[in-house]
């Protein structure tokens, strides 16, 4: 009984949505669903008015965890194209929701799939894979896009992508993404500038998600709270961090929103160093809508602590 | 909406019938946590397996966790005693924080995040799938039949102990063939539905039954009522205002009970008011 009006209902609302569907799509907009704030920012920024643009997790959550919600099934079930990381960042979440939502536009390998690490050359890939090494991904440190220069290729990737599945679009995404790709290399300049005075200096974070910025920017980021990834410290593991750290003058901590700032803010009162509140996603730090917002606030900081 | 919803809705009525049955002898055993206590347990030994380095999935991984849900068992049995001065929900706290501790010692040795062991472990219904529901569907049908079938002991164990021991069973037997069997149920609903959804399951609809009927057939009536719609309407606040599904169950469950202790209340009072001439 109850199984058939289900169906009955099934039906009903598959006929409403195709004539929904009919009449909306002359000037219907490509739905993007983005994984991570940082992918959704630069699919906005490349999109246009010509996307709508849906973000799953919040730029405050740990993007190792996201607590799922039914829109998230809806949403991945009517996405034209979906943007996620590729390198198992998501892996913990976003595998289940796919499975539930069967939408075979943004299968990986469609043009609606965009895998933002793919043509990336990853750091920190392990040379054997066993658990042992700690909460490791095995096809290398996915926190990735904290790098401008390799924003600019996921950016770039993305453009491609929205051209693909929407030619009649495509001259506009190209011509935003040269206007991005334009703001990040003057940018860039600015950046560099203000960081030049501390390069090769030494800093602490708490996890392993800073390597690509430190990489980018001359900074020495080899000092972190937890012993593994994912693994929260030990009391002789934090002796050890404050010893290196007063060896090296170490003089900024970088922590997360969902990071144990206590844990932080004890090896900064014994060691002399600054707990700076950092984040990897655009909206988790005040004022920082855009990717280039986050990447200035970021800059501003660091430099803060630093001097 | 059915797309998404459908194989929730599907498990929220077929599965929670045994885990209400269950409840009613959990409530009337007076030991409310043994389910968090067993569920801990069986998630310690799939920590093992992760310092053995054990496929999580595999068949030796399941053997471990059963183990330790059958060592949980023996430990409720031999420690649930006719007459006591420790509570047994003294023991099933203790065990409980062990067992959590114990996991994450074992976690920092084995140097594993828990990233995909807590996925493991604590399943969410929202994401259900088809093979999930079955494969528990079929488990609960088993139990279902051991229960009953042998329901006139388990039944007298839980409720009328001092029958029990008059007519000579072997208690501690039938406890731990108890315990075994529900460390079953419990662990298997939790890898679908996570820890809150389990213990709201076993705990609110028998609670609801408790207060509006004396006998037991009736009681399960009223609870197998009240899983059915709580479940049932969470999940559909869950889609309309998007929240996380097995949150918005608990809740509904906890709205759905505060009605039905009204509803006692006044019946009480409204039978007293007759009673008095």
């Amino acid at each position: 009984m109850a199984l058939t009006n289900f169906k009955l209902m099934k039906q009903i609302l598959l006929i409403l949505s195709t004539i929904l569907a009919c009449a909306f799509s002359a000037q219907a907009k490509l739905n993007v669903v983005a994984t991570l704030p940082d992918f959704g920012s630069l699919a906005r920024e490349i999109g246009g008015d010509k996307v709508n643009v849906t973000v799953l997790a919040k730029p405050t959550e740990d993007s190792h965890f996201v607590d799922a919600r039914p829109s998230f099934v809806v949403q991945l079930r009517t996405a034209d194209v979906l943007i996620d990381g590729g390198a198992e960042l998501e892996l913990g979440w976003l595998p289940p929701l796919l499975q539930n939502a069967r939408n075979p536009k943004i299968e990986v390998g469609k043009p609606g799939r965009v895998q933002a690490s793919q043509g990336i050359r990853l750091m920190g890939v392990p040379t054997t894979l066993t658990r042992a090494a700690g909460d490791v991904h095995a096809l290398g440190n996915p926190h990735f896009m904290i790098d401008p220069i390799i924003a600019k290729a996921v950016a770039q990737h993305i453009a491609q992508a929205f051209s693909a599945v929407d030619s009649v679009n495509a001259a506009t995404y190209e011509a935003n993404y040269k206007k991005f790709e334009a703001t990040i290399n003057s940018k860039l300049q600015q950046w560099g500038a203000t960081l030049l005075p501390f390069k090769g200096q030494p800093v602490a974070a708490y996890h392993e998600s800073w390597v690509y910025f430190a990489h980018r920017f001359g900074f020495n980021i080899d000092i972190f709270l937890e012993p593994k990834p994912g693994i929260p410290p030990s009391p002789s593991h934090l002796v050890e961090v404050i010893e290196k750290m007063k060896a090296a003058h170490v003089k900024a901590i970088l922590v997360e929103p969902y990071h144990n700032r206590k844990i932080a803010e004890k090896v900064a009162a014994s060691t002399g160093a600054k707990v700076v509140d950092v984040a990897q996603f655009p909206g988790a730090l005040p004022a920082t809508d855009t990717y280039v917002a986050l990447i200035d606030a970021l800059v501003s900081r660091i430099a803060a602590a630093m001097k | 909406m059915w797309e998404v919803m459908f194989w929730p809705i599907v498990a929220c009525v077929l599965l929670p019938w045994l885990l209400v049955y269950l409840g009613l002898h959990v409530v009337q055993r007076g030991i409310i946590f043994i389910d968090i206590a067993m569920a801990q347990m069986a998630s310690l030994g799939i920590c093992l397996a992760v310092l053995f380095h054990l496929d999580l999935q595999g068949w030796a991984t399941f053997g471990i966790a059963l183990g330790f849900t059958l060592v949980g068992g023996a430990i409720f049995s031999v420690t649930g005693k006719r007459s006591s001065q420790i509570p047994q929900e003294a023991v099933i706290g203790i065990s409980y924080v062990v067992a959590a501790a114990a996991a994450v010692l074992l976690l920092s040795r084995a140097a594993e995040g828990d990233e995909q062991i807590k996925q493991m472990l604590v399943g969410n219904i929202l994401l259900v799938t088809p093979l999930e529901v079955w494969k528990c569907f079929a488990l609960f049908v088993a139990v279902g039949i051991v229960h009953f079938v042998l329901r006139q002991n388990f039944l007298l164990v839980s409720f009328d102990r001092d029958e029990a021991y008059q007519q000579g069973l072997r208690v501690r037997w039938w406890d731990f063939l108890f315990y075994a069997v529900f460390g079953l149920v419990v662990t298997s609903f939790v890898r679908i539905a996570g820890v809150l959804l389990v213990f709201s399951y076993l705990i609110v609809p028998a609670v609801c039954g408790i207060n509006l009927a004396r006998r037991i057939s009736n009681r399960l009536l009223i609870g197998w009522i009240i899983a059915l719609i709580g479940g049932v309407a969470g999940l559909f606040l869950s889609f309309w205002w998007d929240l996380p599904s097995g949150a918005a169950i608990v809740c509904t469950f906890g709205a759905l009970l505060i009605l039905v202790s009204l509803l006692a209340f006044c019946r009480n009072r409204f039978q007293r008011l007759i009673d008095t001439p």
